[in-house]
């Protein structure tokens, strides 16, 4: 009945809009040797691949299909980087809110040097930058501080006096881009560190605190803009802050 | 069908939301989840979907508990419930002003929030109402002047996919020859709705890149 939408043609050009319940393509693994890979917001079904969330449908030279979407709610996926708040401690994990449906835990372990002996102390309400190792539906999300090697590559408990705030994901995801030339527009006024969890979740230290609150307001702008226009304001918004 | 309006992303705070408006009925449906819910509305293999619907005056009495049963079901079609196990999706309808068609204007208000909620379905969903007149012709999105007027008032909601029926309301009399007009009727407007559905969503991801 969605007469008006024509399977999408995703060889090149722009990505296109999609709704829940759209064919994408017809996929039957015994038929042929392709072999393509689908991302969130895509289900494969009686041989064929529907998506079920609206957004932008993207493919990847590496045949990876998913749709890029706005949303809100974080839904915790293996492998992310998130900033979590500090909820309470129980037995040898920390409860860790990451904004998910469930809190995430993390072992005292997890730590970079950490032992049975020098464990890391941390208090309710601080914040931790970590990975999720375990993220899967049926499961309380797990978080890390320590890459495959032990050691902590950034990760771990954030410094105090920095701000925290919530942007959308698709903005989370933007910002991290490696092509994105947005933060480094920033530094051009402004020294400051940022982590960026997948989560939505945001800090920003500075200096000063007007320049932090400078930089959120920057940062917010992606969520009402395109990245180009963003671009563009980005200076004189922050102009108008210090 | 031209007089069919909405605005996403109306609540900042929500995950998703939506003020839809068909003619001079206008319905806000505010989206949260998939979020924790209480251990004894907690469901193992499925979401718990919990609808809220509040009128314009007055508390919900026993007319908007019906409202509820009727999304809520229309959602739990929907909705891939199975993606989000022990969380809970709650859904908040209000009635912003009312002529006629909040059925249909809440349920279009909840399928946009939940589009913009970015909540995984098998497809989207549009209500139609309609109305027999005494004289026996019937109206596509009629008012509350004409619904008062009428002998029988209808409401379909169908799915996208093959445009199957999956919730009806109705008050009054329909024989079967006439309810099915009605409902082919009706079926044909939803495939406007949905192609109005199409062109919003478009809309917002275009403007942002």
């Amino acid at each position: 009945m969605g007469s008006d939408f024509r399977a999408p043609d995703l060889s090149e050009g722009d990505p296109t809009v999609v709704l829940p319940g759209d064919l994408i393509l017809e996929y039957d693994p015994e038929k042929t040797q392709d072999r393509i890979f689908l991302g969130p917001g895509l289900r494969w079904q009686d041989k064929t691949i529907t998506a079920t969330k609206c957004g932008l449908l993207r493919k990847t030279p590496k045949k990876i299909y998913f749709i890029d979407s706005q949303q809100k709610r974080y839904v915790p996926e293996k492998r992310d980087f998130v900033v979590g708040i500090i909820l309470k401690k129980r037995g040898d994990f920390y409860m860790i809110d990451i904004g998910a449906s469930m809190a995430a835990t993390i072992s005292y372990l997890s730590f970079e040097n950490a032992s049975k002996k020098t464990r890391t102390e941390l208090d309710v309400g601080d914040l931790i930058y970590g990975k999720l190792i375990v993220a899967n539906k049926h499961m309380d999300p797990e978080l890390v501080c320590i890459d495959s090697y032990d050691r902590a590559m950034g990760m771990g408990r954030l410094p105090d006096g920095g701000i925290l705030f919530t942007v959308p994901l698709h903005v989370a995801r933007l910002l991290i881009k490696p092509d994105n030339p947005f933060l480094h527009n920033i530094s051009k006024k402004i020294t400051y560190t940022i982590v960026v969890g997948l989560n939505g979740r945001v800090w920003v230290k500075t200096a000063r605190e007007g320049e932090m609150v400078a930089v959120m307001n920057a940062i917010l702008l992606l969520e009402v803009m395109s990245m180009e226009e963003a671009n563009k304001k980005v200076l004189k918004v922050l102009e108008s802050f210090i | 069908m031209a007089n069919h309006k909405c605005e996403l992303n109306f609540l900042s705070r929500s995950d998703g939301s939506a003020l839809y408006s068909i003619g001079s009925t206008i319905a806000l449906a505010s989206v949260n989840g998939p979020g924790d819910v209480k251990q004894s509305n907690r469901h193992d293999f499925r979401v718990f979907l919990d609808v809220t619907y509040n009128p314009c005056t007055g508390q919900p009495m026993i007319r908007e508990r019906t409202t509820e049963s009727v999304i809520r079901k229309t959602v739990e079609q929907v909705v891939l419930t199975h993606l989000y196990p022990r969380t809970a999706i709650n859904i908040t309808v209000q009635e912003m002003q009312s002529d006629g068609l909040a059925l249909a204007a809440s349920v279009n208000a909840v399928c946009m929030a939940l589009l913009n909620a970015s909540v995984q379905m098998k497809s989207t969903f549009a209500g139609v109402t309609c109305c027999l007149t005494p004289a026996g012709t019937i109206i596509i999105d009629p008012t509350e002047a004409e619904i008062k007027e009428s002998s029988a008032v209808a409401t379909f909601v169908f799915e996208s996919l093959a445009g199957e029926l999956i919730a009806a309301q109705e008050e009054g009399h329909l024989d079967t020859d006439t309810f099915t007009t009605c409902l082919n009727q009706c079926q044909t407007a939803a495939k406007d709705v949905f192609s109005f559905y199409r062109r919003m969503i478009a809309n917002r991801y275009q403007e942002q890149g």
